[in-house]
């Protein structure tokens, strides 16, 4: 109750100074059983019972009498052990809770440090996301170039052709060097010959001039 | 009385209808966002008030703007102190411990070394390259600078492009920055030697090439072997080693933002949506968006929720 705390206050700053106050009574009895009912009326019942029962006359009283505070000690410790259970459930709840309240803590952190890891997974990803585009974006280039190997051949097929072809220059060449020096025998030789016939010609002719020469002698 | 207010108030709206917003940077705590738009301000805006669930009105407005360039601010990106803004001509720095303070100004304010010209060309995209502790700055004169952070001296000029350069990327294992220019080609230059390292004519390719919509290349943007650009030609993946468009993806504006996300490619450009491409070409997902044309793109990699953020004429995030 709201007096009890502010009895409290008091209570404490008095204690301070050594002394236990009315205040410090008022407060434990009104926390224990504020609301009058309950075990402080069967205590103080208890001990009117008591009081009756010494004071009583005659033997049946004392024996009622003897019987009623048993039977209220009875309740008192009825009450009491209920109290009692009520304490260690209370104990126990408070152990339960502290439990689960570490573990929802440890929990926590888990999840943080998870949330970090997958922020660095993230990035990571990312990361290799980009290479990849990156190295997609090169390979797309290179794509439109014509295929290595395709070119090589090509290049292959055409110095074979090439070889070919200059052979084949070459054994033309050959054969025209050969038919010019057959010519040119051919040449020399008609030539020759030319010189020879007129040469004899020249001879035959020398010869009949000197034959008419001696004729006419 | 109240009509000047009224007018103060067409002004405003004036001014808010005809403003564009082109580039956004995160501060190194991740907490606050600025914005430079063509006004020549920088707007700062508190992350955590504004996306907060309790967030109203007023958290959503800036926490504070200033004027920091004579011209619009075309670029912004941030060190681990500073916010460095370029705009017409000048690179400035701010203290980020000092913007939410008013009358913030400037750290230093550097001019990089044009040829003498009459007009001061814009500076379109600024880099910050860690490993050298340098800021690479490219734009009107077709040429990439290069300025030490610490002596503030400009140490290299790559020349090379014949028209203006629309954006910067860097490839910090092979030591190498990459320019797209309006020109139509993506420029590699080596950082070391300041040579010119390779020319990737993207508007030559049939694959990619869009002549209805011009050979700009507007976006660039690399990791390790790959690197995606767009703009007037389609949004294509290329790989750099071979010098091949691998993938051209199916988005019909000119995109004028591109980066690499995870295994995404995230885009945006001159329709209202934001773009979530995979490497393979699909379209995963396109993010519909308030403002009409995108130019920024930022992630916000320094606090829990991770944000992309995208600006034009106002101010969203998704």
């Amino acid at each position: 109750p709201r007096e009890a705390v502010d009895a409290e206050v008091n209570s404490n700053t008095a204690q301070a100074m050594g002394a236990v106050t009315d205040d410090e009574v008022i407060r434990k009895r009104l926390l224990i059983d504020g609301d009058g009912a309950g075990d402080d009326r069967r205590i103080n019942l208890l001990v009117k019972t008591f009081f009756k029962w010494c004071n009583s006359g005659s033997h049946e009283e004392g024996y009622s009498q003897y019987e009623r505070m048993l039977g209220i000690l009875a309740q008192c410790e009825f009450s009491m052990g209920k109290t009692l259970l009520v304490y260690d459930m209370n104990l126990r709840e408070m152990e339960n809770y502290e439990k689960i309240y570490k573990e929802t803590e440890s929990n926590i952190m888990a999840a943080h440090e998870k949330i970090a890891e997958c922020k660095k997974q993230i990035q990571q990803a990312k990361r290799i996301r980009k290479n990849r585009q990156e190295y997609d974006a090169l390979a797309r280039v290179i794509q439109t170039h014509p295929d290595r190997h395709e070119t090589l051949k090509q290049l292959e097929a055409l110095g074979k052709e090439l070889q070919h072809l200059s052979r084949i220059k070459e054994s033309v060449e050959d054969k025209l060097e050969l038919r010019r020096k057959q010519f040119h025998v051919l040449l020399s030789t008609i030539r020759e010959l030319q010189q020879t016939l007129e040469n004899d010609e020249k001879l035959s002719e020398a010869d009949d001039v000197q034959e008419t020469r001696m004729d006419t002698q | 009385m109240t009509s000047s207010r009224a007018e103060v108030d067409l002004q405003r709206r004036l001014e808010l209808v005809h403003m564009t917003v082109f580039c956004q940077s995160f501060s190194p705590c991740g907490k606050y966002l600025a914005a430079g738009n063509n006004y020549g301000q920088i707007a700062v805006f508190s992350l955590s008030a504004a996306l907060s669930s309790a967030a109203e009105e007023e958290d959503q407005k800036s926490v504070i703007t200033f004027t920091a360039h004579d011209g619009p601010v075309y670029s912004l990106v941030s060190t681990d102190r500073q916010l460095i803004s370029a705009g017409n001509g000048d690179v400035k720095a701010w203290n980020w411990s000092e913007i939410t303070k008013k009358g913030c100004k400037e750290a230093w304010s550097r001019k990089p070394p044009f040829r003498a010209n009459l007009e001061l060309p814009e500076i379109n995209c600024l880099l910050l390259n860690q490993k050298d502790n340098t800021l690479l700055t490219a734009g009107g004169d077709a040429v990439v600078h290069v300025m030490d952070m610490e002596t503030g001296a400009f140490t290299q000029a790559f020349q090379g492009h014949m028209d203006y350069i629309h954006c910067l990327a860097l490839r910090d294992q092979y030591n190498e920055c990459l320019s797209g220019s309006e020109d139509g080609t993506v420029r590699l230059w080596d950082l070391r030697t300041g040579q010119e390292a390779q020319v990737i004519d993207v508007y030559r390719h049939q694959e990619c090439a869009r002549p209805q919509y011009g050979k700009w290349i507007g976006c660039l943007a690399t990791e390790s072997e790959w690197m995606v650009c767009g703009g007037g030609p389609a949004l294509t993946l290329w790989h750099l080693r071979s010098v091949t468009p691998t993938t051209v993806f199916p988005l019909q504006d000119c995109q004028q933002q591109v980066m690499f996300y995870q295994d995404l490619i995230l885009s945006a450009g001159n329709n209202p949506t934001i773009n979530h491409c995979q490497i393979s070409g699909g379209v995963k997902a396109q993010i519909p968006c308030t403002a009409p044309s995108v130019y920024s793109l930022a992630i916000n990699e320094q606090s829990q929720e991770n944000m992309v953020f995208q600006l034009e004429t106002h101010i969203s995030s998704r």
